[in-house]
């Protein structure tokens, strides 16, 4: 599946007339020009790119990939990796001097590490060699603050305005009878919850009304999904990872364990077998209109409201039955997981750096990620103050604009995943307890045994260099609520 | 004359060790370089922030006596070839003895039974997921179908069926193996001996004991090795199915050793996990192997 000739030139001429009118209104060359000037000179070559397999790589494979080879003459070789995989494949090419890849889709936190290992390029001085200071400092603060930099020195460009939000149906919520009912019942509106006790109520109520036709909620539950929210919500309901001091793990605090208790209760108010559901599962529960709530990341509110339909990339998505009736809310708490996330980084084993650098500037600079993140099909999600205000972007379906405000106000509250040394060995553990919660294991016992398992990894790395670096990501501000 | 064919025989003895020479450097550069550069590894420390080559001694070795992840993985191991071996051997001998009848369609069955040992194990692991699937799998709405209402049995998730899980994909697999390898042996078992048996007076049992198995025991005992060693390696299969979990129910030491050293990269720790199962590998083939020296 790819784009037709007629259809690529028409979009590298709808690209080339943005480009040509970007500098005379800022009155100067913009950075996606100067990143095509200078990478001209690298024509010829061809850069490999280590994208998340599935649809993130049909923005490289379908767009920017034979509109960069058309403007600059350098090819572009995607290969695509499975996301729980991405880290090992980046740090096997790097301790193998593979030069396998040139450029690279990071995962935020996971950029210390690897930054740290070396894998990754300082990208500083071709940032301010290519002019792109100021194009980077457009994107929005919460991920050019905390997904580009370690130690204070620039590893990625963050491209991927990832954050977990709230979907419900409004005809549900907005239906008098069910107001009526939902009133006499708990007392208060029915409306998109608030807090988690809310969100209890609500699911609980559509269920107990609807099921099995609609349940009130269908959540992501497999544990490389399920350990976002869980970092989420631990965090809002007043959680701490570790003691600041002693840095001791204190996951298995009582908020842990009551965030535990309540996720698998709330369980019982979702569809059978929820246990299983992953991105898709609750995706394609909510097109079908089977569920009335759900969180995940930004595409399901595109998908979900029709944006897309008809395109070939996009086949496999059922027809939405909930285009018309979709709303758009912070998660209880008002404190999303800005989850995932892609920053692009240039391999320190790459024989291209600076072409490589070139293309990650050119993909990320203003005009071309405006365009990217409009893709019908493109996973990449808003990730600039310009994306959020788009006049286009806001025309796209009737209620786009509430959908940009919700991933703005997202963006401007969420909280970073966590981000230490050895990132994943922390979050394994968490994935373990997840599967170990829906294999109905007791809370306190499993929360004490990741605690543990912690607290050993921790001295294994080395407690004062694990506490700096926890210290560093804790004291940014959005690592916690307060 | 003597000291003439004295020479000629040293000059063959020449002769041959000249041409094994190459073999065995070959077999040695690909088996014991990794060996050797995998027992250096385990006692430098190689972690995913650099490569410190200097001798660490035994370090990783002590880790692993309180390693109780590892322990777990090691039982798991055990246990899983401990059940399966003798399950896929029995159903295969079984099998085996049905096709050594005449049986109507007998090539083309027998072509069918092996088609899941063809299939590479990743492919049966995520068969299996698929067909144990709680929404869309066959097997649940098989069994709702037999009991009369819906079921939402979780496979892979529920601590107490998913070991079962596990188990039944990787019998469906492997008994297969078992089969073939079976019925060339019992196909070859001398039929006089047999009637003669039988004339004798004989009980099937005391046949199957006295005269089937002492002909069939040296292709047993080679097939049960090679199952063995394959089941105590077992990844694919189950990496596929639940990646270990839940938790680390179903962790077994080649995915404890992959996920130490391609995910977390603790390269001379996962060596000296390593190490440590070629030691208990080598020791099991050694004993089985005298064992088998012993019955005969």
């Amino acid at each position: 599946m790819s784009y037709n000739k007629p259809v690529r030139r028409g979009l590298a001429a709808g690209i080339a007339a943005a480009m040509a009118l970007w500098p005379a209104a800022a009155g100067a060359q913009s950075a996606a020009d100067i990143a095509v000037e200078a990478a001209k000179e690298y024509s010829g070559i061809t850069l490999n790119v280590l994208y998340e397999a599935g649809l993130q790589p049909l923005d490289p494979k379908n767009f920017t990939g034979p509109l960069w080879e058309e403007l600059t003459g350098i090819k572009i070789n995607v290969i695509e990796a499975p996301v729980d995989q991405m880290f090992t494949r980046t740090m096997q090419a790097h301790l193998a001097d593979s030069g396998a890849y040139d450029v690279l889709n990071v995962i935020p936190n996971q950029m210390p590490d690897l930054a740290l290992a070396g894998a990754l390029e300082p990208l500083d001085a071709y940032v301010e060699k290519f002019g792109f200071s100021a194009e980077l400092d457009m994107i929005a603060p919460v991920y050019r603050d905390n997904q580009m930099r370690v130690e204070g020195t620039i590893y990625g460009l963050p491209d991927d305005g990832d954050v977990l939000i709230l979907y419900y149906r409004r005809d549900l919520f907005e239906d008098p009878e069910n107001q009526a009912e939902f009133m006499d019942k708990h007392g208060y509106a029915l409306a998109p919850p608030t807090n988690w006790e809310q969100f209890s109520d609500i699911g609980q109520f559509i269920t107990d009304k609807y099921a099995p036709e609609i349940y009130g909620a269908g959540m992501l539950r497999q544990p490389g999904n399920a350990q976002y929210l869980f970092q989420e919500r631990f965090r809002v309901e007043g959680g701490k990872f570790f003691d600041e001091q002693t840095m001791k793990a204190t996951i298995n605090s009582d908020v842990g364990v009551a965030v535990f208790q309540a996720m698998l209760a709330e369980n019982d108010f979702m569809p059978p077998g929820v246990e299983q559901w992953g991105f898709i599962e609750a995706f394609n529960a909510f097109l079908a209109g089977d569920i009335a709530m759900t969180i995940s990341w930004p595409p399901v509110g595109r998908w979900a409201a029709g944006y897309g339909r008809g395109t070939e990339a996009l086949n496999w998505i059922p027809e939405t039955t909930v285009a018309d009736t979709i709303g758009y809310a912070l998660p209880p708490g008002g404190r999303p997981e800005l989850a995932v996330g892609y920053s692009l980084s240039v391999a320190s084993g790459s024989r291209n750096k600076e072409a490589a650098y070139l293309f990650a500037q050119w993909m990320n600079s203003e005009e071309i990620s405006l365009q990217r993140v409009q893709l019908p099909y493109a996973l990449r999600d808003p990730f600039r103050t310009s994306h959020f205000e788009s006049e286009e972007y806001r025309s796209r379906w009737p209620n786009a604009g509430d959908y940009l405000d919700t991933l703005k106000a997202g963006a401007e509250t969420g909280l970073l995943d966590l981000s230490l040394i050895q990132t994943d060995r922390y979050e394994e553990g968490i994935r373990q307890a997840l599967s170990r919660l829906w294999g109905g294991e007791d809370p306190q016992t499993i929360l004490d045994d990741l605690a543990a398992q912690w607290d050993e990894l921790t001295e294994r790395i080395g407690v004062d260099k694990q506490k700096r670096a926890y210290l560093d990501w804790s004291n940014k501000p959005n690592a916690y609520p307060n | 004359m003597t000291a003439r064919v004295n020479e000629l025989a040293d000059n063959t003895t020449v002769l041959k060790y000249a041409l094994v020479a190459p073999a065995v450097f070959v077999i040695l550069l690909i088996g014991l370089y990794p060996f050797v550069q995998l027992a250096l590894t385990s006692v430098q420390n190689v972690t995913m922030f650099g490569a410190d080559n200097s001798f660490h001694g035994a370090v990783h070795y002590e880790r692993l006596l309180g390693d109780e992840r590892l322990w777990s993985a090691l039982w798991n191991t055990i246990w899983f070839t401990a059940v399966a071996l003798p399950i896929e051997l029995v159903l295969g001998y079984l099998l085996a003895l049905l096709f050594l009848q005449p049986l109507p369609l007998r090539r083309t069955l027998i072509a069918i039974i092996l088609l899941p040992t063809v299939i590479s194990p990743i492919v049966a692991g995520a068969t299996w997921r698929l067909m144990l699937d709680q929404r869309f799998g066959p097997v649940n709405q098989l069994i709702g179908w037999i009991i009369g209402r819906d079921v939402e049995i979780l496979w892979t998730i529920n601590p107490s069926l998913v070991w079962p899980a596990v188990l039944v994909a990787e019998v469906w697999q492997w008994t297969p193996f078992m089969f073939l390898i079976l019925l060339a042996a019992l196909s070859n078992v001398d039929r006089e001996q047999l009637e003669a048996a039988e004339v004798d007076g004989a009980g099937a049992w005391t046949v199957f004991r006295k005269v089937v198995l002492p002909a069939i025991m040296p292709v047993v005992v080679i097939a049960v090795l090679i199952r063995g060693l394959d089941l105590f390696r077992v990844f694919d299969v189950i990496w596929t199915m639940t990646q270990g979990g839940p938790g680390t129910r179903t962790e077994t030491i080649s995915i404890y050793a992959y996920q130490m050293a391609f995910r977390e990269f603790e390269i001379s720790y996962s060596a000296a996990i390593a190490f440590l199962v070629i030691v208990l590998l080598t020791i099991a083939v050694l004993v089985a192997l005298r064992r088998v020296e012993i019955a005969r």
